[in-house]
């Protein structure tokens, strides 16, 4: 995927341009540009996201400009294969949104006619057809063109000398936007929302021709009549897709988060990298990270002492920045979300500046933490608009578990059961989502109070810290992550008939203690709200309430943990009233240490 | 016509235990829900604006479509808190209809061609089709292209023409709904006021789906459509005839024989030696270890399915781990569906999350309830409730 999009009418086309072109960027990202078109086309692209881009891009004069943003299918992201692409002379521009199929030769061809190709995109083929076929009419040229053309697109072309713009489409969306003396072409409507909402969706054959104050589509050379359409749903609510929230939204997704890690993976027995410091063999690692991921980081640590059998340190990056003289030589694991969070970077470079490797997992392709780091993993997650993450989370314990399990020195049997148990995880997890009408009433029940503890030992330990974390920063209820055994070395002389206590109950070797912990705390007094695996019936007679989670394996029981917690926060949030996608005082990315 | 409202809100009863964790419009036909059919169809003949009234377990509709973005089309979404029947879902979308819309059943199969020509017809219309069973449907009487009466499952009727719940609209249609529950009511009112209703026919496909066997009909029929592509590995020695389609990362190992139309979705393990014969669909996630013969079924997503099983005519839903040896054989048995007895031939229908240990016979027309529990070389038949233990 890529997106496109066009500009015509009386304000400078750039800035524009560059406005749309963010809204698009959750089509792919991993380089973009503009053409502006004023005596002379001018052009600027490089292999960066958007807002990079429009730091250093210089000012191009300008009305009628043409923009895309790309995710890369035909020759890597770099400068050269970002869009806009021109043709020989330089006086045609095209962004094109698609795959052409029949490339190759149309390349072959067309250097054999004289075309001087620079680029390794199939889209480059498109300007130089256009420019064989030109004969002072852009739109029988473009027309021309894609004649010769099979595979999918929706194009945008432009040329020095005829101010408009000509757009095509098969198999690619495109509209139209119509402005108030300007006219707008995008790859989809959210992108020029903020401009004008009247827009006219094209069709596949149909060939669009805009100026800043008219608009011709037509097929086959006659004329056409499409319908204009006056959107009413804002952006936001459209991306919410029927959810309240977008942070129960991305809750909900965390099931196809899974498969789709899974499904990237175990058929084809693939690693997640290739670790050359895993390979070697490896005697310790460093994990880096901070806020939720650092709790993915903590769970990382007991999947790699259990399946690895080497000690794992993991590390507030923010913590880490101002000591770690016994710095990691070998390997370390740097996990961010946006991949531009700044501790985590710095971190990142100091490991660097000491010739360590590192390896970042994060969610978002080309971001800082990815060309820092020797070895990116990319997340699978998709992009995350709630500020609780949620699904982000999911997706790196799920890259998690991938690294380690491709490395694992376990018994190949065990492996075998650990992956056929990984494969039923999808639908655990939807087991657990549709079970949320029960979450939702001792989510009424939490609401009431203003100090929550939750506890857990071992692998679940993590989970309670994040548990907490979700819901002080969703529903500003005070709330602590505890090692269940550590609750008796002070928090006890917190504990009351007002401080419920949510405890993660996990079939391991924790079982025991943990009864005896919960038993403890309800001779203080406190209320229990236990997690429990289905079938375990010792914790009936304890806890005063029980959310019943799916069996699974012990190593793999944070990920159902952690999706009861997080609808746990968020209902409890929206019980309170709070604003739970945005809440007071926080940003999504802390890009600032 | 450029809008379709979709009425999806419905819970198909009938369809438990596939129902009880989904709405009938999630049912997995050929890897894909139903409702992307139709959404797909709507998609290709140039309607882009779609309404879909929600109700059931409307989060699996939100978390399958989104915005829409996917399929070109945008969403508003109306939650129908009671299913009352179509005629109230259909007056929640009065706020935001256009002055022309499509409303079509997001439970049945419909594909681009069988609304091609409707989509331009004049409102109000009906979309109608003739078929073999028309006592089970609301029966259309027609003078020409002209709606004479639509009667409910009638005892009997001289017409094989039924309504396909497809209809066009203008705004004109809510004043014709008032206490009325279901459109086909709306619509002999707008007749007893002598207003013009179309009947359009279609040759095209249009199948409605109420029983859990039907899942393997609509399952056949999209399969015919089916274009052979290949996504995965292959490894020496498989044997592909027909048409077959491979998705994403899916490895099928040696000497695996499958004989289209077959799908199968992204990530899946097969074989080896697994023989897989038409009309099968298979999801994503899916692993079918040595030796089995799948035939005429459909798998859903994450499923595991032990060596040496035997499956046909059978429907297993999500997450099911089946062990080795499992049997699930196809034959003319009598199920039971709400105090109704049905001569179907139908091997065995699994609802999600089910566990069955080695060597597991399952009697044709059996019936699982979801997360059910079967001990090794049990011999189970007839209907098992949710939860099922069977030791």
């Amino acid at each position: 995927m890529g997106g496109i999009v066009g500009y015509m009418g009386d304000k400078q086309a750039q800035p524009i341009l560059l406005d749309c072109l963010v809204k698009l960027e959750y089509r792919g990202s991993d380089s973009c540009g503009i053409a502006v078109l004023g005596n002379s086309i001018d052009l600027y692209k490089d292999a960066v996201r958007v807002r990079e881009l429009a730091k250093v891009a210089p000012q191009l004069s300008g009305v009628v400009g043409i923009g895309h943003t790309r995710l890369a299918t035909h020759g890597e992201p770099s400068q050269i294969n970002a869009h806009p692409h021109l043709d020989c002379s330089g006086n045609i521009a095209v962004v094109h949104n698609g795959v052409i199929n029949n490339f190759q030769r149309l390349k072959q061809q067309l250097t054999a006619e004289g075309h001087h190709f620079v680029s390794e995109t199939d889209t480059e083929v498109i300007p130089h057809l256009i420019e064989k076929y030109y004969d002072g009419n852009l739109e029988e040229a473009v027309e021309a063109a894609l004649r010769d053309v099979d595979g999918s697109y929706a194009i945008i072309a432009l040329t020095v000398g005829e101010p408009k713009l000509v757009t095509a489409k098969k198999d690619s969306p495109l509209i139209i936007g119509i402005g108030d003396r300007e006219n707008f072409i995008a790859s989809d409507v959210p992108a020029i929302l903020d401009y004008t909402n009247r827009v006219i969706y094209l069709e596949d054959g149909d060939i669009g021709v805009i100026t800043k104050d008219s608009m011709r589509i037509s097929r086959g050379g006659t004329e056409v009549n499409r319908k204009q359409h006056l959107i009413s749903w804002s952006v936001e609510e459209a991306q919410k897709a029927g959810y309240e929230h977008f942070m129960l939204k991305e809750i909900h997704e965390e099931s196809r988060v899974i498969r789709d890690t899974l499904v990237g993976w175990v058929s084809e027995d693939k690693p997640a990298v290739d670790l050359a410091v895993m390979r070697g063999g490896i005697e310790s690692m460093l994990i880096l990270a901070c806020g939720t991921s650092y709790h993915a980081a903590l769970i990382g640590k007991y999947i790699m002492e259990e399946l690895l059998s080497i000690p794992v340190r993991a590390e507030f990056a923010s913590e880490f920045n101002y000591y770690g003289q016994t710095l990691a030589r070998t390997g370390a694991i740097a996990i961010t979300q946006s991949g531009e969070t700044a501790d985590t970077l710095k971190a990142m470079k100091k490991l660097k500046d000491v010739g360590c490797q590192v390896l970042a997992i994060t969610n978002v392709v080309g971001s800082t933490a990815s060309r820092i780091a020797d070895q990116t993993i990319y997340t699978r997650a998709g992009s995350e608009a709630s500020v609780a993450a949620t699904k982000s989370f999911m997706a790196q314990l799920m890259a998690l578990y991938w690294l380690v399990m491709s490395y694992s020195k376990i018994d190949a049997r065990r492996l075998a059961d650990l992956i056929m148990e990984l494969r039923q995880l999808p639908e655990k997890v939807q087991q657990v989502l549709d079970n949320e009408t029960k979450i939702l009433e001792y989510a009424k029940y939490v609401s009431r109070y203003e100090c929550v503890f939750f506890i857990g030992r071992g692998i679940n330990f993590p989970v309670a810290l994040e548990g907490a974390l979700k819901l002080k920063e969703t529903s500003y209820i005070h709330a602590e992550g505890y090692a269940a055994g550590e609750m008796k070395h002070g928090p006890f002389a917190l504990l009351g008939s007002d401080t419920p206590i949510v405890a993660i109950v996990a079939q391991d070797n924790t079982y025991e203690a943990m009864l005896t912990n919960i038993k403890e705390i309800k001779a203080r007094g406190a209320p229990v709200i236990a997690l429990a695996e289905e079938g375990d019936e010792a914790i009936g007679e304890l806890a005063d309430s029980i959310i019943t989670l799916p069996r699974v394996d012990a190593i793999f029981s944070p990920v159902v943990n952690v999706v009861a917690l997080q609808l746990l926060a968020y209902y409890t949030a929206r019980e309170r009233g709070c604003p739970i996608d945005s809440p007071r005082n926080l940003a999504k990315s802390v890009t600032v240490e | 016509m450029k809008q379709a409202v979709i009425l999806a809100a419905g819970e198909g009863q009938r369809l438990r235990p596939f129902t009880v964790t989904k709405p009938k419009v999630m049912l997995s036909i050929a890897g894909k829900p139903i409702l992307h059919y139709v959404v797909e169809s709507l998609a290709q003949n140039g309607i882009r604006h779609i309404v879909l009234i929600v109700g059931y377990k409307r989060e699996q509709v939100f978390d399958y479509l989104g915005s829409g973005e996917r399929f070109g089309v945008d969403i508003t979404y109306i939650t129908q808190e009671r299913q009352l029947g179509t005629a109230h879902a259909l007056t929640l979308a009065k706020g935001v209809a256009e002055s022309e819309f499509l409303v079509l059943p997001a439970d049945n199969l419909i594909e681009a061609d069988t609304i091609a020509q409707f989509v331009t017809v004049n409102p109000e219309a009906v979309l109608v089709k003739r078929v073999d069973n028309p006592l089970r449907y609301g029966v259309v009487t027609v003078d020409g292209e002209v709606v004479k009466a639509i009667v409910e499952k009638p005892r009997e009727t001289e017409s094989n023409i039924v309504n396909t719940g497809i209809y066009a609209f203008t705004s004109e249609i809510f004043n014709f709904i008032e206490a009325e529950l279901d459109i086909p009511e709306a619509l002999s009112n707008m007749l007893a006021q002598g207003r013009l209703i179309n009947a359009h026919e279609t040759q095209g496909t249009w199948l409605d789906v109420v029983y859990p066997w039907d899942i393997l009909r609509l399952n056949n029929a999209v399969l015919r459509q089916i274009r052979a592509s290949m996504a995965g590995t292959i490894e020496a020695g498989v044997s592909l005839k027909g048409v077959v389609s491979v998705g994403e990362n899916t490895l099928i190992r040696s000497n695996s024989y499958i004989v289209g139309p077959v799908v199968i979705g992204d990530g899946c393990d097969i074989g080896p030696n697994v023989c897989i014969f038409p009309a099968t669909s298979i999801a994503d996630n899916v692993v079918i270890s040595p030796f089995t013969e799948i035939r005429n079924s459909v798998i859903s997503d994450d499923v595991n399915i032990g060596s040496g099983s035997i499956i046909q005519d059978s429907v297993i839903d999500k997450g099911c781990v089946i062990q080795g040896h499992f049997t699930a054989c196809s034959n003319e048995a009598e199920v039971r569906v709400n105090n109704e007895h049905y001569q179907v031939s139908v091997g065995a229908m699994l609802g999600e999350g089910c566990n069955l240990g080695n060597g597991v016979v399952a009697q044709p027309g059996l019936i699982l309830g979801n997360y059910s529990q079967v001990k090794a070389l049990k011999l189970i038949s007839g209907r098992l409730p949710d939860k099922g233990l069977v030791y």
